[in-house]
């Protein structure tokens, strides 16, 4: 007997779930087709303001805010179905982020706080964002080094989804007994964001600096930052590997359907075994990440003890057939797949950039080892 | 079979049902080596207490579930046949051993046999009475199994067969097989091939055993010389032979549901590579605390967790994406590829013990490991070869020209 004989989660879809997926498909057809995620496309990043409206008013922010605050209520599932066919469509507009940020303060915040930001994120009128990774790339709450001593923030973080157009950052913060979370207005004196220069060049991101900031009593969340994270980290990882996944197959999508077409030698370069056989490797990495993806979902929705351990797998599987998708996709256009003008490096980007987001591959096999095999 | 899919609370009752008498009826030590899958049966003894094991699994009204009761089944809803190979792994219980009959030829007589045939062959099925084996390959018509050379000829009311079948399972020991013949030699390959129900015992058909990499037999080719039945042994019509091999082949592949029982045979799962890397020592600590050993471990979990949790959502309307078929075809060339480079590592976690076979009486887990990894072919290549399966994933569900 291991560990893995008392995963008991079940698959359970609905077809509210299904009826969702179909939904985000129709709408990101309209607003997130390559023409436009590429009119995006700038050195640092774009998105696109009507977008984010819709996106508040579909209740698309607010996922999986609870319905007394202004969210949809909805689980990690519809959240792992919204973040798969948003990788797909390499959807400009920083959806996830956002998310997170007000699952920070939804699990972190009293109910004064809850009640106070929640409402303003769902419906998009506020953009936040979880600026939790130092400058030297550590990203745990508990390694932070931003201070708060007497009132009054120091400190920068880097990595920060979207910081240019945010409103409102979840900062981690020493100083106290714990590390806690707290919350600063973009437009505090001493504030600066400064955008960074990305690989992934649909995704905004920037460095944040606090110098001297003054800050409020009630910005403070509740909980410590330790707690947060570890509610909160399963989902991300499940959202960002289900992001992955449909990032993967539509890599697959792609380069499939152009093997079929391509011809060299007088046929089709798909009907060449060493083309054929790495494309049905890619779509047996993709599909069984994918499995993984709904289990760990699944798990959180059912508040299973499971949720760590699949998140964890789901998380490692994903990103490395993310990467051999997206690897291939360049590859097997041959010329043309190294040209700007294919959009293979655009997923191709997107996977590199993603692969690192709260831990890689490498850090979450350790995890799963840990779990399954016991510590050292 | 049934089509209703059983409800959480009336398998729960039924796996209670099974594993109370599995834990009640294990059989006995049987004192001498039991083969590792139907695919490795050499000796009348083995031959013999399997199939009494499978008699008392079947009269406890384990075997043959979800098939029709008409029939000799037990009529239930879809969902206990899996709950028993569950129990029946669970418990250690020796596998059944008319796999053939049971995972193929009987879903196929099921669905394309006369009233005749159902009555006559599925209850010896079932209970072992009559056992059943494959006659597809032929020595040139492997991955290419259309170009088979084996020719049937109808006089008057019998068929008679001439021709060489390979790699046959259970051979020596069985009273029937699933055969295919070419019975129109003048039309395109697919279209002349036939799909017989023949008799083994019978004069014309000779048995030669075949030695395995791992030293074993079990295996055999299979000479037909003016082999005569009777033209009832024909399953569907002339010339159907082909669409019913492919109906059967993903029965064999495991893309389509509804066995009667017998489990996948590679039963090899990352539980015991991790017992034995508690037990292996590295530098002089056990190896489970080394972590190169510990990162091929999690993938490992990781990749079991995957193909589990694959068959679970291949169940699953709404999560099957837009390729309904590709996690049904893959199941075959994942699991399989996946315990051969488990049963690879396990050797090479063994260090110098690695180099001994079963037999030493210094090898761990008395060789099973070595002899497991050697039989892993096996699964990579009988029933299509992973080759040819990726062939067909490429295919019909990436819509990738044919390869020629």
């Amino acid at each position: 007997m291991s560990a893995l004989d008392s995963i008991e989660t079940r698959l359970v879809f609905t077809d509210e779930q299904a009826h969702l997926r179909e939904e985000a498909r129709r709408w990101l057809a309209a607003r997130s087709s390559m023409e436009a995620v590429r009119s995006l496309l700038t050195d640092r990043g774009g998105d696109d303001p009507a977008a984010w409206r819709e996106l508040g008013a579909m209740g698309w922010l607010g996922i999986v805010t609870p319905q007394a605050h202004g969210g949809a209520g909805l689980g990690a599932v519809e959240l792992a179905v919204l973040a798969e066919e948003t990788g797909r469509a390499l959807l400009a507009t920083p959806l996830l982020g956002h998310v997170l940020a007000s699952m920070v303060i939804g699990i972190g915040g009293s109910e004064a706080q809850r009640a106070s930001w929640l409402p303003r994120l769902a419906s998009g009128e506020i953009r936040a964002a979880w600026a939790h990774v130092e400058p030297d790339g550590a990203w745990r709450a508990a390694e932070t080094t931003t201070r708060l001593e007497g009132g009054r923030l120091r400190g920068a973080k880097s990595f920060v989804t979207a910081a240019d157009s945010a409103d409102l950052f979840c900062v981690p913060v020493a100083g106290g007994a714990h590390v806690r979370i707290i919350l600063v207005r973009r437009d505090a004196d001493g504030v600066r964001v400064e955008a960074e220069e990305v690989l992934d060049r649909t995704r905004r991101q920037g460095r944040l600096f606090l110098e001297d900031v003054t800050v409020e009593s009630d910005a403070l969340l509740e909980r410590a930052a330790v707690e947060v994270e570890e509610s909160l980290l399963p989902l991300a990882w499940t959202a960002i590997a289900a992001e992955a996944v449909g990032g993967a197959d539509a890599a697959l999508a792609m380069t499939a359907a152009y093997a079929a077409e391509r011809e060299q030698f007088g046929k089709a370069i798909g009907s060449f075994q060493a083309i054929k056989h790495p494309l049905v490797n890619v779509l047996i990495a993709t599909e069984q990440a994918r499995s993984l993806v709904y289990a760990a979902a699944c798990a959180i929705a059912q508040t299973s003890a499971d949720a760590v351990l699949l998140s964890h797998m789901a998380r490692a599987a994903a990103a490395e057939a993310y990467g051999f998708a997206t690897s291939r996709a360049i590859q097997f256009h041959g010329g043309f797949g190294f040209t700007e003008e294919c959009d293979a490096h655009l997923y191709r980007r997107r996977a590199l950039a993603s692969r690192s987001a709260f831990g890689g591959p490498d850090y979450h096999r350790t995890r799963v080892a840990d779990l399954v095999l016991g510590r050292v | 079979m049934s089509d209703a899919r059983a409800s959480r609370e009336e398998l729960d009752a039924f796996r209670r049902e099974v594993r109370h008498w599995m834990e009640a009826n294990r059989p006995p030590d049987p004192g001498f080596v039991l083969p590792q899958s139907m695919l490795f049966v050499t000796t009348e003894e083995q031959f013999r207490y399997l199939r009494d094991w499978q008699a008392r699994v079947y009269d406890a009204g384990f075997v043959g579930v979800e098939w029709p009761r008409e029939y000799g089944g037990g009529g239930r809803a879809r969902g206990h046949q899996g709950v028993v190979g569950q129990e029946m792994s669970r418990a250690g219980a020796p596998f059944l051993i008319n796999l053939v009959g049971l995972a193929w030829a009987g879903p196929v007589i099921l669905a394309y046999g006369t009233e005749d045939q159902k009555k006559r062959y599925i209850a010896k099925i079932l209970r072992a009475d009559e056992i059943w084996c494959q006659g597809f390959s032929e020595p040139s018509a492997g991955s290419d199994l259309a170009s088979l050379r084996t020719r049937a000829v109808r006089e008057g009311d019998q068929w008679v067969v001439n021709g060489h079948k390979v790699w046959t399972s259970l051979g020596r020991f069985a009273d029937r097989m699933i055969l295919l013949a070419r019975t129109d030699p003048d039309v395109a390959k697919h279209a002349g091939i036939s799909y017989f129900l023949s008799p083994m015992k019978i004069e014309g058909v000779d048995v030669v055993p075949l030695t395995k990499i791992t030293g074993e037999g079990g295996f055999n080719q299979i000479f037909f010389a003016d082999a005569r039945f009777d033209a009832d042994c024909l399953l569907g019509r002339e010339g159907q032979g082909w669409e019913i091999a492919l109906a059967t082949l993903n029965f064999e592949r495991g893309a389509a549901e509804g066995a009667a029982g017998g489990g996948d045979g590679y039963d090899y799962d990352v539980g015991k590579a991790i017992e034995l890397a508690r037990v292996v020592r590295r530098d002089g600590r056990s190896a489970i605390e080394d972590a190169g050993v510990r990162d091929r471990l999690a993938r490992f979990a990781t990749e079991a967790v995957a193909i589990r949790y694959s068959a679970a959502r291949a169940r699953t309307p709404g999560l099957v994406g837009d390729r309904p078929m590709a996690l049904p075809l893959m199941s075959k060339v994942v699991g399989s590829e996946h315990v051969q480079r488990l049963a690879d590592f396990g050797c090479e976690l063994q260090g110098y013990a690695g180099t001994l076979s079963k037999g030493d009486a210094a090898a761990i887990d008395d060789g099973e490991w070595q002899r497991f990894y050697l039989n892993s072919y096996g699964f990579t290549i009988a029933g299509g070869t992973s080759e040819i399966v990726r062939n067909v994933l490429g295919e019909k569900v990436l819509g990738l020209p044919k390869t020629r």
